[in-house]
């Protein structure tokens, strides 16, 4: 009876946010998915990636900057794409400012054009 | 208030006991907001927060504790302590505290019955640490209930992944929680010791836990993050 009283409440509870994904990915206008990485301009290298958690907070931070067209996090490869908006620019700075406040760790940024950037280790 | 300086006391030094050591992660991305429900034999709890800063997310819990029978509904702060980012793992470590109000339920079969209420605060420690194929946690909290008592309970928690998932993927889990409740008047065992098996099925922004304790009472946890 606890059992099953306790099952029906929490399947109340959970139930609605089961469709809450769909609505909030429908919102989201910018660029997702693999197709990204194959126009990304800039590929970050990071450290501390485990989970879909980790993708969301990364895609979420990105992807409230208006330079950013789009973004994919790759858990495989440790690795996010940015696509920027035509003629946009994001420094170095920048994007190792927003991987820290998304949570993780830059180690490599590599540009389009073949330029790389490895961020200074704090201790 | 002596109980409640030995509980803090213990929460300064469980960096040193869990260092690289859950709860799944109460700090989301600045600017997000995350729902996180928990139901098992012992509670009823959801808590929603909004995160921030990269330290620091604030939020509304409820809680009905099924021993004791009153329902806690509060303010509670999140604070990651610190976080460890490695090439394949993450660990972290998190202080959480809380105040509100607990109150009993209604006596539905005499709604004379006077409700009776008191002042609550809580605290609490956890850690974690995970790779994509493992994954080790540990928690210790303490309620300060008032008139309803107090309550503490420590958890722990080994799981591992059968297959490693990429991005927008299904992840599963298998886990193991074992968990300690003191004051819990023998309701689950004469130790007050329990463990549980539980799936955890991860898609995007979801994490549903699916489990079943030694007693046979099922587990369901939910979070998402918006």
């Amino acid at each position: 009876m606890k059992l099953r009283s306790n099952l029906m409440i929490a399947i109340l509870l959970a139930g609605p946010f089961a469709l809450v994904p769909a609505a909030a990915h429908a919102k989201d206008k910018k660029m997702s998915g693999v197709q990204v990485v194959e126009i990304a301009d800039v590929s970050v290298g990071l450290n501390g990636l485990v989970c879909d958690f980790c993708s969301i907070a990364l895609n979420k931070t990105f992807k409230k900057r208006d330079e950013v067209r789009g973004t994919y996090v790759d858990l495989d490869t440790k690795t996010l794409s940015i696509a920027l908006a035509a003629g946009a620019e994001l420094s170095n700075a920048e994007i190792v400012k927003l991987v820290k406040n998304a949570g993780y760790t830059a180690t490599k940024i590599k540009r389009k054009d073949g330029a790389e950037f490895i961020p200074p280790v704090k201790p | 208030m002596r109980r409640c300086a030995i509980i803090l006391i213990t929460a300064a030094l469980m960096p040193l006991l869990f260092a690289p050591a859950a709860q799944a992660r109460p700090v989301s991305y600045p600017g997000g907001w995350t729902l996180m429900l928990r139901n098992d034999a012992f509670q009823n709890s959801a808590h929603v927060h909004y995160t921030l800063d990269p330290a620091h997310s604030v939020g509304l819990r409820v809680r009905y504790d099924r021993g004791e029978d009153f329902t806690f509904t509060g303010a509670q702060l999140n604070r990651l302590m610190k976080r460890w980012n490695a090439p394949d793992s993450q660990a972290n470590l998190y202080f959480r505290l809380g105040a509100g109000q607990a109150v009993d339920n209604i006596d539905r079969d005499d709604l004379r019955v006077k409700r009776a209420s008191d002042g609550a605060v809580f605290l609490g420690l956890s850690g974690d640490w995970e790779t994509r194929r493992y994954f080790v946690s540990a928690s210790a909290e303490y309620w300060d209930n008032g008139r309803f008592g107090d309550a503490s309970n420590y958890h722990a928690r080994l799981g591992i992944a059968p297959y490693v998932a990429n991005t927008g993927a299904l992840h599963s889990w298998i886990m193991v929680e074992g968990h300690h409740r003191p004051e819990s008047d023998g309701l689950q065992s004469e130790d007050n010791l329990g463990a549980s098996l539980i799936l955890r099925l991860f898609k995007g922004p979801s994490l549903l836990e699916l489990g079943v304790d030694d007693q046979g009472e099922a587990l369901l946890n939910y979070i998402h993050r918006f």
